[in-house]
């Protein structure tokens, strides 16, 4: 059984009207409801991020190390630090480098996946199946998996490539990125596919039925019709697979530590660095600094999902 | 694919080349894995992570759909809620394990399933509560309105008449969130020790100072998938059938 | 009607399962975390995955059955893998947590763990000296030393005896990748040269008749391990981290030569181009496969090469040598046992440190596989023993004993590995690691 013959009922509901912004918060502002159903948010939010944010950045003001158990206030050196360190800029540019990347490239191979599997072929079902495997895998076990595929001495990949008399080492300094890039592609491409087929299942028949009989192309369909019907559900695909390849650390940890030299540290690879010797102060500066650079992208995006990306 | 043809291999032929099949095929890194010989106690950790999955798919769904409602439809915090519930993935995930890991030991829920399902709660609310609120967007007002008219209240038509319009992109919610929560390494390594260790963390047991386990790891990366390509399957027949059959006319 | 039944149906679903995950979550929950029982004092020690955890778990299963009978005292070890078992102490101590009783420390941790630690009094007579005094902190004996690491050269005694005798071609290759003629020499008389020439002589590159595609493995990945390896490079140049006069010293010629080494072995060629990440498990998949002729390694790597059933192509034929140089000397670092300071049983976890403290504990230590830093316990005579017993007694550099060391590996492992594999130049590479070593050493 797939996993993902999902039936969305109406999605884009055949491009709402702005009107029906207005006439939610006249009809259902009403009372009571709306802090009972925000309850068990408010206590999640109360009891797990109040503190540790107050204590990240309290920690982060002052020399909090392992060596200096008992921390005193240090102002804001500790971010003069990270703001001065040429390595956490590298990993700021290669991580930003890196997001916009894997995520483009997944969202199309995740669209025209999504599209291939719109329609009924032999094998369909098993193939879906298998198709969304990768994100099954954790990450840090693909990370080790990874390895073992890729290693020179060990591994099936490099065997294969030299079997077919390619001898190009994917691991080494100079096509390692290309690597990494390709290796996130084929984890995370099920994800963006996962989203897009559950998208288009809830696109209603009769709009390709209607297409076909204006005999448009089927590339002209996609391109004027479908892509503005799913604008929606491609941004928030988009911006959910983009926070996440932001964060990317397990798989290129394992592989790379961040190496050779300082190539391929992300940026929360540079923060777990700090973490492991033991530097809390700094690291959570670090992580404060992080906060507040992309801080600004989060408005812009919460606008276009809250009201709707067609309107 | 890898893991499957690695893990039926001999020591002996992983060490040697990947074409190398000394010894031919056999199960011992899996009777290794389950049967305990490995000196590690997988059932329970697969056990784990079927727990704090399965109950962090239900917290967050708790919070998510009727937070999710409110906000979308009854103007809940506006729009700062979402900006700052999203704004949280976007924080290295580091930054809260220390300060997690005091909440939980203060909690008495440091190594518990419990402790984790809150953790990887936190972790993958931003991403539930976005994906929700869209469905939510593209659900028509037209169905709700005719059943306000009718006298069902707030409740009631959420209940009724939203959730089961939401059911699929809910089960796409659910299958993601489990996922993720399966495939949390982070936030496990440092909120568990012994009595609640998944089964990502137990798999890096095979990670030695003395070298990697090949066998050993990739049989344990054959099994993990099992679960949540179960829960997928599971989450499709039966949430999808229930819920979503009777909504549509 | 159809509707409502359907919904039902699903919500029934759904609480079944709520039902089903809090219940099983809720026994989980409520397993025990009381550290005494019926008298007895549960103690817990966190440690890495490896031989040494399974060594050690073997001693306190002894310990348990019989002296810990009598203490009233049970012992047990928790594991966590390799990487993250530091972090996830880094994170235990600084809330000043009572979960564990004992903690993993090494040399190179010493000092940042030592403020959680409660001092030792140890029978100080028993064990190598260099290996207690690298666990010191202000003259006190914060940790308890386990299994000593040092390196070696592991190589195949069947392809090095070839190689000897094969000195022509030997010469054109060491005149084709040095620009000199080196005879071939056996590995225990290398200097970093003949290291190179000999890696170049079993390349296929540069010999159609080598038995091995490259010559050797670097371990060139950005890991803390692989500074104290090329440490070995450096030391055994004539270099240092501080000069003679405490400042920092790493834009010496000696570092330059010392990077050149592994820059020269990486960009010729001599070791696999996935080698920048390459790390343990790399280097003897390496050698176990056949693909490398002998490579620098960690002590422990040498059972796992010598076992025909995990290594049938090289078991039998690995010859151990000293790390090549004109003195032949290798880091070292120990393993240690250390009791946090903050734990409830401070007093019960110094009477298991007493057991672990003697000459037979340690034997069964290292009976059931790990390695001991106390000569007397050393009995078995293999090959890899008796090598390391030489080394430990007169082989041996330490790097200086700076507070933030495990940083400054960090730092070196960062700033080098790049220049390692010949991404950007050396000199800058150098000029930053000095500049890193400057802050993390205040000096």
């Amino acid at each position: 059984m797939s996993a993902l013959t999902t039936t969305r009922p109406e999605i884009g509901a055949a491009a709402k009207s702005p009107r029906s912004t207005r006439r939610q918060r006249s009809l259902h502002a009403r009372g009571s409801a709306r802090w009972v159903l925000g309850i068990p948010l408010i206590l999640f939010l109360a009891l797990l991020v109040a503190y540790p944010i107050g204590n990240g950045v309290i920690s982060s003001l002052q020399n909090h190390t392992l060596l200096n158990p008992n921390p005193t206030w240090t102002g804001f050196s500790n971010y003069v630090r990270i703001l001065t360190d040429s390595n956490f800029w590298d990993a700021l540019s290669f991580t930003v480098v890196y997001t916009v990347l894997v995520t483009s490239i997944e969202l199309v191979l995740g669209f025209l996946l999504a599209l291939v599997f719109d329609r009924p072929f032999p094998g369909r079902r098993f193939l879906l199946s298998a198709l969304i495997l990768p994100i099954m895998i954790a990450p840090a076990l693909m990370g080790i998996m990874f390895r073992l595929l890729l290693s020179q001495n060990i591994g099936v990949i490099p065997a294969l490539l030299q079997a077919l008399g390619i001898n190009i080492s994917l691991l080494s300094a100079s096509t390692v990125i290309p690597l990494l890039v390709v290796l996130d592609v084929v984890q995370w491409t099920s994800f963006t596919f996962l989203l897009f087929h559950a998208a288009l299942q809830g696109v209603p028949a009769e709009l390709e039925e209607a297409a076909q009989l204006d005999r448009a192309s089927r590339a002209r369909f996609v391109f004027s019709i479908l892509i503005p019907l799913l604008a929606p559900t491609i941004f928030i695909t988009g911006f959910l697979r983009a926070i996440d390849a932001f964060r990317a650390f397990d798989t290129i940890n394992v592989l790379t530590a961040g190496g050779p030299g300082t190539t391929t540290t992300t940026l929360s690879i540079y923060v777990y660095k700090i973490l492991s010797s033991g530097d809390f102060g700094l690291a959570s500066a670090a992580s404060v600094v992080i906060a507040i650079i992309v801080l600004p992208i989060i408005p812009f995006v919460i606008r276009r999902i809250t009201d709707g990306a067609t309107s | 694919m890898n893991a499957v043809y690695t893990s039926i291999k001999t020591d002996a032929a992983i060490g040697i080349s990947p074409f190398s099949l000394q010894g031919g095929f056999n199960f011992d890194h899996y009777s290794n894995v389950l049967g305990g010989s490995s000196g590690f106690n997988f059932p329970g950790y697969l056990l784990n992570s079927v727990q704090l999955s399965l109950g962090t798919v239900i917290l967050v769904m708790v919070i998510a759909v009727p937070a999710g409602y409110s906000i979308v439809r009854l103007g809940f915090g506006g729009r700062w809620v979402l900006q700052l519930i999203t704004s949280l993935r976007l924080v290295p995930a580091m930054f809260f394990a220390v300060p997690f890991f005091l909440i939980f030991s203060a909690l008495g829920i440091y190594d518990t399933v419990v402790g984790l399902i809150l953790a990887d709660t936190f972790m993958q609310l931003p991403l539930a509560l976005l994906i929700i609120c869209g469905t939510l967007r593209d659900i028509p007002m037209e169905v709700e309105e005719a059943a306000a008219i009718d006298g069902a209240g707030t409740y009631r038509s959420l209940v009724f008449i939203v959730l089961p319009l939401l059911a699929s992109g809910l089960v796409a919610v659910g299958i993601i969130v489990f996922v993720f929560a399966w495939s949390d390494y982070l936030m496990a390594v440092i909120l568990s020790a012994s009595g609640a260790v998944p089964v990502t963390v137990g798999a890096a047991f095979f990670v030695t100072s003395a070298g990697i386990q090949w066998g050993n790891l990739a049989a344990v990366t054959v099994v993990s998938v099992i679960a949540p390509l179960a829960f997928a399957v599971f989450a499709q027949r039966y949430l999808v059938r229930g819920l979503s059959a009777g909504a549509i006319k | 009607m159809n509707r409502t039944q359907l919904t039902r149906r699903a919500c029934m679903t759904l609480a079944t399962a709520a039902a089903a995950a809090l219940a099983l979550a809720g026994c989980n929950a409520a397993a025990p975390s009381n550290t005494t029982a019926g008298g007895v004092t549960n103690l817990k020690l966190i440690m890495n995955p490896g031989p040494e955890a399974t060594a050690m778990s073997k001693v306190m299963a002894a310990y348990n059955a019989g002296q810990g009978a009598t203490d009233k005292i049970h012992v047990a070890v928790d594991q966590l893998s390799r990487t993250d078992t530091y972090a996830k102490e880094a994170t235990l101590m600084s809330t000043k947590s009572a979960d564990y009783d004992f903690y993993q420390t090494a040399s190179y941790y010493i000092a940042q763990h030592a403020p959680y630690l409660e001092p030792l009094q140890l029978n100080s007579s028993q064990y190598f000296p260099g290996a207690l005094n690298s666990l010191k902190v202000n003259g006190e004996q914060e940790a308890i030393p386990l299994d000593p690491s040092v390196n070696f050269v592991f190589y195949r005694k069947d392809l090095i005896g070839k190689m000897l005798t094969d000195k022509a071609k030997f010469e054109q290759i060491s005149q084709q990748v040095l620009g000199k003629k080196l005879e071939p020499k056996s590995p225990d008389q290398w200097t970093w040269d003949d290291y190179i020439a000999s890696a170049a002589y079993f390349t296929r590159k540069y010999n159609s008749a080598s038995p091995t595609q490259y010559g050797t493995e670097l371990q060139a990945k950005n890991l803390v391990y692989n500074s104290m390896l090329w440490d070995d490079v450096l030391w055994n140049e004539g270099g240092s981290w501080l000069n003679s006069s405490g400042k920092p010293d790493l834009t010496s010629a000696a570092a330059k030569s010392a990077v050149n080494v592994y820059r020269t072995i990486y960009t010729k060629g001599l070791t696999s181009p996935a080698s920048d990440q390459a790390e343990y498990p790399e280097t003897e998949a390496a050698l176990s496969s056949g693909n490398a002729a002998f490579a620098l390694q960690w002590n422990a790597g040498y059972d796992q090469l010598n076992d025909p059933k995990q290594s049938p192509k090289t078991a039998g034929k690995i010859g151990i040598a000293p790390v090549p140089g004109v003195q032949h000397l290798s880091h070292v670092h120990t393993l240690a046992i250390g009791v946090n300071k903050y734990g409830q049983h401070v007093a019960q976890a110094q009477k298991f440190i007493a057991y672990l403290d003697t000459v037979n504990a340690m034997k069964a230590y290292v009976a059931a596989g790990g390695l001991a830093s106390m000569p007397s316990a050393l009995t078995d005579g293999s090959a890899s023993i008796s090598a390391l017993k030489s080394t430990l007694a007169n082989g041996t550099f330490n790097e200086p004993a700076l507070p933030k060391a495990f940083d400054i590996y960090t730092a070196l492992a960062s700033d080098l590995s790049g220049a390692w594999v010949g991404q950007g130049s050396v000199d800058s590479a150098l000029q930053k690691a000095n500049a890193d070593l400057a802050q993390l050493s205040g000096k």
